[in-house]
Order: C-alpha cells, then structure tokens, then sequence
C-alpha cells in the first residue's frame, strides 16, 4: 500500500483542490508584525526549494540539513527537502561547534540550509565535514563562492513548479531527529513519511481541534513538537495556526495569546514555570480571554504548575507525553479524560504501553519500572541513523524500552518518575551529560570533568558540572566564565551548567565509568551508599 | 577604549561572533546566541570586564544595548 509524500499531504494537496489561496498560518515576527501565509506561498517556495536541490543533484534518501532560527523559509526548506524524496534534518540554531560537527558528521549531510550569521560555525568545522557539499544562505543576494551559496539567487533561477511523486512507500525515509543519549555522541531517530498519519490521527484525538479554533505551537521546529504539532498536524488538517518567530517573552506571549485569540495552546512546563514568576496582575489580559485549553510536553508537569496554569488560564492544562523516537503523541490527558494532575494520562488508541521490570517481565500496578511500549505504531522511529547497534539496544523483542521509570495506577493512568539513563532533561531539552564533559576536557585548564543532572524547581533538571583542576591551575570567576562560554558556544546554550563545582577527584569505578549517582549525593548532602565499586 | 568598543569585544567573546556590531536599539533577537542562559555569561562577562556588579534584580531589566551601556555607565561614574 502506498501513501502520500508528507509534503503532498500537507500542502500540494489543497493547492490541487483550489484551497491554495486559504491563509493557514499567521507569522508573527519578533518585533510583533504580522505575515499572513496561505498553502500556496509554502507550496511555491518549496517547489523552488525542490528545485534548487535538484539542480544541486540532491536526490533520494539524501540529507539536508536546515540550520535555521524559526522562520517561514525554515518551513519551505522542509517541505522542499521531502519533494525530492531527501531526508530533511533541523538542527536548533543554538547549537556549537562541536554539537553540529556531531550531528552533520553522522548524518552526512550533502547541503546545509542557513543564514548569514551561523555561516562561520560551519566553516569552522567544514573540514571534517567531506560530504557537504554546499551551504545554502537564506540572506545574502550573492554566491560567496562554489561552496557558500545565495538560496535566494538560486532560487530565483528555477521554476515556481515541481513535479514530484505524490505517492510513495510508507517506509521511504521523511526526517532525522537528533537526541542526545547517555553516552557518545548524540543519536539521529529516523523518521517515515508513513509517521504523518499517526501525527495526524494523535492530532485530532488529543488537541481536538475545531474548525473555529485558533491553534499556537510554541515548541521550535527543531524540536520533534515543532515538526509534528507545529508544521505537519496543523497544515495537514486546515488547523488555523499561528507561529512566533521570537523567543520566550512573557509580555510578547501574553500580547499574543490576547490579540490573536487564540483558543488551543500547546506549550512546555518550563515556559509555564517561567510564567509563574510573573507579576499576576500581567494575566488579567488573557483570563478572561477565548483561551479554551492548554498542552504541555517535555517535561512532567507537575501539580503545582497544573494548579496554577488552571487558575490563571481559566481553562484546562492537559499534560502529555512521547519522545523524539515515538515521532507523536504516545499517553496523554485530553478532554473526555478526567485530569489527574501529575499524572502523565493514558495511551492513546492504537498504543499499547506497560511497566516492565529490569529483565523486562510486567510490574504490578503502583510499583515503578521501565515505561515500555509495544512496537509497531507508524510514527516510529526507523533506526537510529547509521548507529544500528544503539538502535537494537532500545528493543527486548517487540518492547521498545523508553528510557524513562514510571508507573501505572489502579485506574490505568500513567505517573512519570525519572530517567533511567544519565540524560539530563533540562527546559524540555535532552543533553547527553557526555557532550558537556568532552567540551569542558577541551579546556587546557580542565584535568577531568563530570556532568549530572538535579532537580530544579525552573528548569525541571539543572547541569551541574564537576571539575578537576590540574596543581598549578586556580580557579576563580574569569575560569568559570571560560568554561561556561566555551560550553555554550561549543555545545549548546541550554547545556551550560547552572554550577561547576571544583572537586579533587571524580568518583569512578574500576573500568573507569563516572558513578554519577556517587556525584548528585554529594551534591545534595545525602548518603552516597554503595561506593565499593570506586576506583 | 570606550564602553561601546570594549562592550562590543564582551559581546564577541561570550557570542563566539567577532562580526557583532553594538547599537543602542540591538536587543537579543538581533544576536542568535543570546537568550536567558548565555545572558548569564554576558552578565558575568560584563562584570570581569567592567569590574562592576550587577544587583539581581538588573540583570533582566535591560530592553536593549543601549540601556545596558548606560547601566555600565553610571556603575563607573559611582565607583570613579
């Protein structure tokens, strides 16, 4: 059985049946201006888009990497990349150095989507990169050269039509999502074009959208969020939705969710936490608003931010939860579902999730174990992008271990506890504590490193780092700022540690692994229990 | 060396971007890596290399460059 190209399905599509013209998204630019954008701008750009590719020999199954803030282009560049039967891969525009050398180099990618000014971290990396072959500048007018090329002129030399098969196999390649693991490098779930129907069916079950609704997406593209419930569901469904190019800014979301009356938010408990510490005089503006519901994923969201979010919002916050890897919505509140607040809800139709203990047998109700979940759902993820042996570690038969602890209650309702890996999720960002410690190991100043994770009431986990300074080294507040620079542009600005704390040794066992556990014990005062695994 | 050219070479530093070009209405939507967390290292950085310090309640209060200058501003005049 064949389906549609994800691109056909959200945009070609309409245009065929004169629904081009229909204005679907409203862009709302960081100075708060407005763009009204229908199916047909992004289906013409990203004909352009396709085009371009093609004329650069891109073809199937090829990567494409998008580097770019959140944009209309960004979307264009997406829909193009999946016209040539390319994998598209957005990468936050926030990422260092060293995180996008990580990430370009496993994946290969041929050509790489970008602007002016982050240019100059893929030059710094473009000689261990031997398969790109080009960078593609969204703002400049002219070629910098055969390898730094204007996207506007060369689109501008193509036609405004792309012939592309509408149908393809389910399992034909669609997009990579990068995720950060415990250990080594960062992981690239691979995505089908057959995942849209799961997205699309998890859509209408959960968000409920109506036709009158106004729906606002707050998560990054680069975010699996972004993609499936801010591009792909929306556009796929005639879902009138609105996006924000800036950032989190509590008078600008606020002004938004007002002016734009919006009906069905779908946001993050950090962004709700960060809220919190408003002045509340700041919501009468939106209490009494045409908000219906709120969304929230990425993080557990706990009681205190559900209380709150329902008596500030006057409306329903509805926590939800899936990874990276499950590509849509796995368990989840809704309405027709009574809210217990904590509680992560119930599997959606068609998922089958369980608690597991460690050799995999079923844990009884109420008790804590592996959230596992039946393989087989559409929107799975394929492989873990040239790192097969990863992939098969995720599976015990036809289970796919989450990496996340929960349990079930008497009532069927799932509660979220923990990782059961070192991935620290910090703002509803997973960063492999692995990335941070090589970067800080880069520092000539720095003898050894460890990085964990510890509860914060903000940002639901905080980095902590630890580090070993070598005898003629002092460390003092121009060290600090060093490593945290130097993290922040090597890796990423959310794996900055909140505190790097100076210590004289790491804790490790006798093969040399950080015992990380030793570490957070430390930091919170406690007992660190068994250590006579220590080197 | 002016606040202005010695804020800029703070900027580039923390933002790993020596085509940064400081103005008073620049905000952190004109600068890609400047959000809540390396606004931090900004601070801090802004503090080293001022030899000021910023009260807690400062440090999310600037709309833009050109208020942040004028913050440094007066902290040199005061400790002159």
């Amino acid at each position: 059985m064949k389906i549609h190209n994800i691109a056909y399905t959200c945009l070609t599509q309409f245009c065929e049946k004169d629904l081009g013209e229909k204005p679907i998204l409203q862009w709302i630019h960081k100075d708060l201006s407005e763009t009204s954008f229908t199916y047909s701008d992004f289906e013409t750009e990203s004909n352009k888009i396709a085009n371009v590719l093609e004329s650069l020999e891109i073809n199937n199954e090829d990567i494409v990497t998008i580097f770019l803030p959140r944009s209309p282009l960004l979307i264009s560049s997406y829909f193009g990349i999946l016209k040539r039967q390319a994998i598209s891969c957005i990468l936050f525009s926030s990422l260092g150095e060293d995180a996008l050398l990580d990430r370009l180099s496993n994946s290969q990618s041929k050509i790489l989507i970008t602007k002016n000014s982050l240019v100059r971290k893929i030059l710094a990396i473009k000689e261990d990169l031997p398969d790109l072959k080009a960078i593609l500048v969204v703002d400049i007018d002219e070629h910098k050269d055969h390898f730094v090329l204007s996207l506007n002129k060369l689109m501008g030399e193509v036609e405004s039509i792309h012939k592309y098969p509408h149908q393809l196999d389910p399992e034909t390649p669609a997009f990579l999502q990068y995720t950060s693991g415990s250990t080594g490098k960062p992981k690239g779930a691979l995505h089908v074009h057959g995942a849209i129907q799961d997205i699309i069916q998890s859509f209408k079950e959960i968000i409920q959208l109506a036709h009158d609704d106004t729906y606002w997406c707050t998560a990054d593209p680069a975010w699996i969020t972004g993609l499936s419930y801010g591009i792909i569901a929306p556009l796929s469904t005639t879902a009138a939705s609105i996006q924000f190019g800036g950032n989190y800014n509590a008078d600008h979301w606020l002004k938004i969710l007002k002016d734009k009356n919006v009906t069905v938010w779908y946001t993050a408990p950090t962004a709700l936490r960060m809220l919190m510490q408003e002045d509340e005089k700041k919501f009468d503006v939106v209490r009494s608003n045409s908000l219906k519901r709120i969304y929230s994923v990425g993080e557990p969201l706990n009681p205190e931010i559900y209380h709150w979010g329902k008596k500030t919002f006057g409306t329903e916050v509805y926590d939800n939860w899936w990874q990276s890897e499950t590509g849509s919505i796995m368990i989840a509140n809704h309405p027709g579902l009574a809210v217990k607040p904590g509680s992560m809800g119930k599997p959606r139709s068609g998922i089958d999730a369980f608690i597991m203990d460690d050799d995999m047998k079923p844990r009884p109700v109420g008790l804590q174990g592996h959230l596992t979940l039946h393989r087989g759902w559409r929107s799975m993820f394929r492989t873990y992008y040239h790192k097969e042996d990863a992939y098969a570690e995720k599976f015990h038969d036809s289970i796919y271990i989450t990496g996340d602890l929960a349990y079930q209650d008497e009532d069927g309702y799932f509660w979220y506890v923990s990782r059961s890996d070192d991935v620290i999720n910090t703002a509803g960002h997973l960063v492999g504590p692995f990335e941070v410690e090589s970067a800080l190991l880069e520092i000539d100043e720095i003898g050894d490193a460890a990085v964990i994770g510890v509860d914060d009431p903000l940002l639901h986990k905080k980095i902590i780092a630890f580090v070993v300074l070598p005898n003629d080294v002092i460390w003092d507040r121009t060290l600090e700022l060093k490593c945290r620079i130097y993290i922040s542009n090597k890796v990423s600005t959310v794996a900055t540690p909140s505190e790097i704390i100076v210590t004289d040794k790491i804790p490790k066992n006798q093969s040399g692994k950080i015992l990380r556990r030793v570490l957070r014990a430390v930091y919170e005062g406690e007992d660190p229990g068994d250590i006579s695994t220590m080197e | 060396m002016g606040i202005t050219e010695k804020l800029t070479e703070v900027f580039r530093e923390v933002f790993d971007d020596e085509t940064i070009n400081l103005h008073e209405k620049m905000t952190a939507d004109n600068v890609d890596a400047w959000d809540s967390l390396s606004h931090v290292n900004l601070m801090i950085a802004i503090e080293l290399a001022f030899d000021i310090e910023f009260k807690q309640n400062e440090i999310q209060s600037f709309a833009n460059v050109g208020e942040l200058e004028k913050c440094i501003n007066e902290k040199l005049i005061i400790k002159e």
